[in-house]
């Protein structure tokens, strides 16, 4: 009998702490403490996709970021349908639409059977009102990681750049 | 080349398509009656609820400030009702008797005789004047003293009826402390069983209600409170009976655009002419009220209502028709936040149906 409780609290255990490290991963919610977390986790949605299933499409207003826990997600940029990228376990994508509600510049669908962890606006807007700590630190990591995006951004402009030179 | 067996699959699948479609619209519609046939089955709850879900809405800032602070969101949740309950036995002693004593006055009618020779005048000048409309007898002191009667009548029965009160009391408060409480839950288990597609968009939808329409209620109770305030004070400046009455009734009836405000001004300028016999005090009440909706509509209502939902004043008006037509005084009350509700609804829908496939 006592098996069989240690067993479900294992699981229990196990699921908590995949959600943990998977958030802890993730930029925005690095260097929280476990209360931090737990009220993060509080406040996110857990959402399933089938394959191929359509997440956000482009032009859609985009409301906030996902978290891929398990599974790949494609991003493709329309016309052309162009993979600009393919994320998996522990990825994140669209954090900028935690911003603004500027269309989303591309459209996300699910190459596999996927479990998402989705971060929205109005959460983040509600954390701050009510825990300005909290908010603080995660508006300071959100503005990190798109200022990282930035800099990676420029730098593949440079390599461009330099490319066409050479090329002339 | 195409088969025959191709052109008649092609031919075909477009009616299917557009019978799948059919069914599915049959079935919606089936659905949507059902719903509405059970909430107006029961409608006295829906009520209660809408009632709860608005006072909700209303107290959610304090709760989140209260947060803020340190407080956990049960704590501040119960902090608020104990404040709440403070203010309310406080006003119990010493608001109600006043209140009550003001409404059984009014109750019994009004036998100055003053005011009687008032009635009797206007009624003699209308009769010599109007004579050429077929105007005879008017019998206005009855009918003025009718009028004063069934609103205290009125107000017995609905504002202080003993079983509908403990009910309200009770209930009332129950929902909103877990609504309140439990509000960022139900709403996360609401958005849990919306499907996928429709998901970021609910959200969304859900999002911009409470930005539009929480606003509003919050702007609207701010708004007649500080009306009810002034002309609570500005009635007891003047002298005028059942000030507070009067000044209580203003406030509310000013959440209703464009009755309100002249309900509660009719009724202030009709006392002071019953309480004095002439016109001289219900000039004063009229500049006052004047005054009022001056300061209401270029200080107080630009400031509180600067990010709420924008109605165009007809569908205002229609929406208060409507209101007061299906549940009375209450309905007019609710009006306006739920053309407010419904114009996001459909503002957004409209704006994105075709990029979240909604039809």
């Amino acid at each position: 009998m006592n098996n069989i409780w240690q067993n479900i609290f294992k699981l229990r255990q196990k699921h908590i702490d995949e959600i943990d490290e998977i958030l802890l991963h993730v930029p925005v919610f690095r260097d929280l403490n476990n209360r931090d977390l737990k009220t993060i986790k509080r406040i996110l949605h857990q959402r399933e996709y089938r394959t191929n299933e359509v997440i956000f499409s482009q032009g859609d207003v985009g409301l906030g970021m996902y978290i891929i826990v398990r599974g790949s997600v494609e991003i493709i940029c329309n016309p052309g349908g162009h993979l600009l990228a393919e994320l998996r376990d522990g990825d994140f994508f669209g954090e900028l639409a935690l911003l603004d509600e500027s269309p989303r510049s591309a459209t996300a669908v699910s190459k596999t059977p996927c479990a998402l962890l989705c971060f929205f606006k109005p959460e983040l807007l509600d954390l701050i009102n009510r825990n300005p700590k909290l908010g603080g630190k995660i508006l300071f990591r959100l503005a990190w990681t798109i200022g990282e995006r930035l800099k990676s951004t420029n730098e593949q402009v440079r390599a461009l750049c330099f490319q066409k030179k050479t090329q002339e | 080349m195409l088969s025959e067996k191709d052109t008649r699959m092609m031919s075909s699948e477009p009616v299917s398509d557009s019978a799948n479609k059919f069914v599915r619209i049959v079935l919606f519609l089936i659905v949507a009656l059902t719903v509405v046939a059970f909430l107006v089955a029961i409608s006295h709850i829906v009520k209660l609820i809408i009632i709860a879900a608005l006072l909700a809405y209303v107290l959610d800032p304090i709760a989140s400030f209260l947060e803020s602070r340190g407080m956990s969101r049960t704590t501040a949740t119960i902090s608020i009702f104990f404040l709440l309950l403070v203010i309310g036995s406080m006003s119990y002693v010493l608001l109600l008797p006043v209140l009550s004593e003001e409404i059984r006055a009014l109750k019994d009618g009004f036998s100055s005789e003053r005011a009687e020779l008032v009635i009797s005048q206007f009624e003699n000048f209308l009769v010599s004047n109007l004579s050429f409309l077929g105007v005879k007898e008017l019998h206005l002191l009855s009918r003025v003293q009718g009028i004063t009667s069934r609103i205290g009548d009125w107000m017995f029965t609905h504002v202080l009826d003993a079983a509908s009160i403990i009910v309200s009391i009770i209930l009332i408060p129950f929902i909103v402390f877990f609504l309140m409480k439990d509000g960022r839950k139900f709403k996360k288990e609401f958005v849990s069983i919306v499907p996928n597609r429709y998901f970021e968009f609910s959200l969304y939808l859900i999002h911009k209600i409470n930005m539009q329409v929480g606003n509003y209620l919050r702007g609207q109770v701010l708004d007649a409170t500080i009306v009810g305030i002034l002309a609570t004070g500005a009635l007891w400046l003047l002298g005028v009976k059942y000030f507070l009455l009067i000044g209580v009734f203003a406030g509310i009836a000013n959440i209703i655009p464009y009755f309100g405000p002249i309900t509660g001004a009719t009724i202030a300028i009709i006392v002071s002419i019953l309480q004095t016999g002439d016109f001289h005090l219900a000039s004063y009440v009229i500049v006052a009220f004047i005054i009022i909706k001056l300061l209401d509509d270029t200080i107080i209502l630009p400031v509180v209502m600067s990010k709420s939902v924008h109605i165009s004043p007809l569908t205002v008006l229609l929406a208060i028709m409507i209101g007061g037509q299906l549940f009375g005084i209450l309905g007019m009350l609710l009006s306006i936040p739920v053309a407010g509700f419904i114009k996001v609804i459909i503002h957004e829908s409209v704006t994105n149906y075709r990029r979240y496939r909604i039809v």
